[in-house]
């Protein structure tokens, strides 16, 4: 149990009284980092929440964020990352469950889930490859099985996950607005638990995630059953509809301790429980083990007495287990018996409500001693370095992975995973897009600037289908909040994102804080995850591969930022330089620009630049196309006297790749000359080698073929040879 | 000298305590759907049968076991494992 001394002091002053060993259970599970964001819930006050679209309604374990024409989106992202790191199958599967229960909670069907995943060097560390290998089957299983289409996602590796992974889970969901469930409860209400049976797996799960990951601390292990899961949310929706339910939680990290004292304070209600009628997968489970078990695919409800009746008829027809564990009170308490005997009875405010913390913060002391230009690095041939960056692991296609998901299932995937961001078609007539990004390696040179990056780049890769920003979510991931360097990289990330999403007016909706990932070699670089939503009211931009005679044009600047490159630190093994900044108002004028190109529909095809920097990108359209492209950089926009490798490689944000049809050329350059934003036409597609010259330099020579068999086969060799 | 060979057979399943979805639909929704209703429990497992060539009995065993072990075959976290040697 993980109470501080602080903390038990604080529980006997306000209860006045020694807590029963189920009480302090109860308690630590709550007031874990985990559960309670000691840490970060006064911090987190900054991020805008509020907006045209975004529905708050108390109790809601997933943003809603309103579409139009009575229909409404929901969206959550969650990580499961320390059990992940212990049993990558089973961790990475029940995280994709808890996460889509939190989008059933709302009383809306998901729809699409999303993942990221992160991993140590996998080229050579054959652990990582294991762990990266499991989490991938254990997703597209859980997913697959469901029946929900795993639509895009990202997966990255570096050195600093070595012996651990993020598994960041991300799902949408869709319904109708007047059938979203309004939390509520009155006296006498009904407290139903159903779905799996409470077990012994998972006890002490939240606690688990909240201490840093030592070797032998590995109790906390879930075992996922996608079946169960399936049946629960046809179980949910038809009690929907049925109205059967008055209110609603998921149970995850803490168990029935968290679920029941939230949704008793957030309620402003009682809740009296009886732990002899859960049902338990084993016998001989004791009060303190049935109120933290982290079993999965288990959901709380409150319901009517008049309707228990159909809740039970709804829940045999679907083969669902459900007990009636207790039943609602005014008296503001949480109160759990076993038989007559009392074990806890704790006002549920207190148990919500753990006191929070002002942690210290100092700039980090690496920061200090980062190089700002890598003087020690040899001359490279560029067109060999494209190809090593095209297979190298962060940059091949990542088809492997995405082959493994159903991202078809429920035919509503318009734009499929493996370009940019992902389009869904909804029941309305709109589109809604979306898309997930992270980068630590600008994160780790630059937390602000680095978050502020990864906001950008999701905006940007759903700019790219069409869509206009409606939301975004945030997964806040880092080592330990108790080491001031930490909290600082963690401030400087939530600062940098809360700036950039006033700005844009995007509203973050949902996400999570994840503390004390750290691993054996210590803490994790900051890995701020950011997921935006898009709408499109027409049809979106179905990318449309180049073809000869097309113009590649690129928008925005091109500045001295290698910094956290693929090229700096795959290539050159240098971590350091110029961390890529966002100019706000640049960002924004971009982002318009290419939607009203999209919508006047003068592109065939936008691509933004990121990992690896433009050749990369330029690259990857030439593969799409098969076809070759000849340029000259010197047009390209970029800062006074940069060499042709930051010119490159150089990962600077707002730029985006226009392939545009030769009878739209004329009317694009008057579009963005009259906008006045810094472009260039770079040269044409045609022939089967990517030529690309400086005056008369020639800097590259490279047979598309060639290119496209290192990209597509970089990350497949290495899984199906190591 | 010929070594003699040993069928080695490794049984795979998840350890006690923690549930089996597997065996757990198998009882629930397949056996006492039908009139076996004596059927109490079903743990499922996974089995794979090595073929190998060594010694004896004892070091056929052993490099088994060192094999399940390095290749990951199992996770030692999750499951439990269990070696019976079948001579052939």
């Amino acid at each position: 149990m993980s109470l501080s001394v602080q903390e038990s002091k604080h529980i006997t002053k306000k209860i006045g009284r020694d807590l029963s060993i189920t009480e302090r259970q109860i308690i630590a599970a709550e007031w874990s980092e985990h559960c309670s964001y000691k840490s970060s819930k006064k911090h987190l006050k900054i991020l805008p929440t509020t907006g045209r679209n975004v529905i708050n309604e108390k109790g809601y374990d997933s943003g809603v964020l309103d579409v139009g024409d009575g229909y409404v989106v929901t969206v959550h992202i969650e990580s499961h990352n320390h059990p992940s790191a212990v049993e990558p199958y089973g961790g990475a599967a029940t995280g994709v469950g808890g996460v889509i229960r939190d989008i059933l909670s709302t009383g809306t069907r998901p729809i699409a889930i999303f993942d990221g995943l992160r991993f140590g060097d996998i080229e050579n560390d054959t652990h990582a490859r294991w762990l990266f290998k499991n989490a991938v089957s254990g997703i597209a299983d859980y997913g697959n099985c469901l029946g929900i289409p795993t639509i895009g996602g990202e997966v990255e590796f570096d050195e600093c996950y070595k012996n651990y992974a993020l598994v960041d889970v991300a799902a949408i969901g869709f319904g109708k607005k007047d059938k979203l469930i309004k939390n509520h409860a009155n006296v006498g209400d009904l407290v139903v638990l159903i779905g799996g049976p409470t077990g012994r797996d998972g006890i002490g799960g939240s606690q688990f995630a909240s201490d840093s990951l030592e070797s032998e601390d590995r109790s906390a292990i879930q075992i996922p059953d996608p079946f169960i899961e399936k049946l629960i949310i046809e179980t949910i929706l038809e009690a929907r509809n049925e109205k059967c339910i008055n209110a609603m939680k998921d149970l995850g990290g803490g168990g029935l301790s968290c679920a029941v004292s939230e949704t008793a304070d957030s309620l402003g209600i009682g809740i009296e429980l009886d732990v002899d009628n859960i049902h338990t997968r084993e016998a001989g489970l004791s009060p303190d083990e049935i109120m933290i078990s982290e079993s999965q695919e288990r959901m709380l409800i409150i319901t009517e007495k008049k309707k228990l009746p159909k809740l039970n008829e709804i829940c045999n027809k679907f083969r669902v287990s459900c007990s009636l564990i207790g039943y609602v009170k005014n008296d503001k308490m949480m109160h759990v018996r076993k038989g007559e005997n009392t074990f806890a009875l704790l006002p549920a405010d207190f148990v919500a409500h753990a006191p929070l913390l002002d942690r210290k913060k100092t700039i980090p002391k690496y920061l200090r001693h980062l190089k700002k230009e890598n003087k020690n690095k040899k001359l490279l041939d560029y067109s060999k370095t494209i190809l090593k960056l095209l297979s190298s692991p962060n940059i091949a296609s990542k088809h492997w992975v995405f082959h493994q998901y159903d991202h078809e299932v429920g035919i509503r995937t318009v734009v499929k995973p493996g370009f940019d961001a992902s389009v869904l078609r909804l029941d309305n007539g709109k589109f809604l897009s979306a898309k997930i990004d992270g980068n630590p390696k600008h994160c780790y040179l630059n937390p602000r600037q680095g978050a502020i990056g990864c906001f950008e780049e999701a905006c940007r890769n759903i700019v790219c289908t069409g869509a206009n920003p409606i939301g975004m979510v945030d997964h806040l991931q880092f080592g330990n909040p108790e080491d001031p360097e930490i909290f600082w990289t963690f401030m400087e990330a939530l600062e940098g994102l809360s700036d950039f999403a006033k700005f844009l007016r995007v509203p973050c909706v949902g996400g999570k804080v994840s503390f004390y990932n750290e691993t054996p070699s210590g803490p994790i670089k900051p890995t701020p995850l950011i997921g935006v939503l898009g709408i499109i009211d027409k049809p979106p931009l179905v990318p449309v591969p180049p073809s000869n005679g097309d113009y590649l044009l690129i928008v925005g600047k091109t500045k001295d930022e290698l910094g956290g490159s693929e090229y700096f630190e795959y290539v050159h093994k240098f971590i350091g330089g110029n961390c890529p900044t966002v100019d706000f108002k640049t960002s924004k004028l971009n982002m318009i620009t290419v939607l009203s190109l999209i919508k006047n529909n003068l592109i065939k095809c936008v691509h933004d630049c990121s990992k690896g920097g433009f050749v990369i990108a330029l690259s990857e359209l030439s593969i799409n196309g098969n076809i070759g492209c000849s340029i000259d950089i010197e047009k390209i926009p970029s800062t006074k006297n940069l060499s042709h490798e930051k010119i490159l490689f150089s990962e600077s944000h707002s730029r985006y790749l226009l392939v545009v049809d030769g009878k739209n050329i004329t009317r694009v350059k008057q579009h963005l000359s009259k906008q006045k934003i810094l472009f260039g036409v770079l040269g044409k597609f045609s022939g089967d080698q990517i030529s690309i010259t400086h005056k008369s330099n020639n800097l590259v020579k490279s047979n598309v073929d060639v290119m496209r068999k290192r990209y597509f086969n970089g990350l497949e060799d290495l899984l199906k040879h190591g | 000298m010929n070594m003699p060979t040993y069928w080695v057979h490794v049984t795979i399943e998840n350890k006690s305590g923690i549930s089996d979805p597997e065996g757990e639909t198998i009882l629930n929704d397949l056996v006492l759907q039908g009139k076996f209703s004596s059927v109490s429990k079903i743990n499922s497992a996974k089995l794979l049968k090595f073929q190998i060539n060594e010694k004896n009995k004892k070091l056929a065993k052993k490099k088994i076991e060192r094999l399940c072990d390095e290749l990951r075959i199992f996770n030692p976290m999750v499951s439990k494992l269990s070696i019976n040697i079948i001579t052939d």
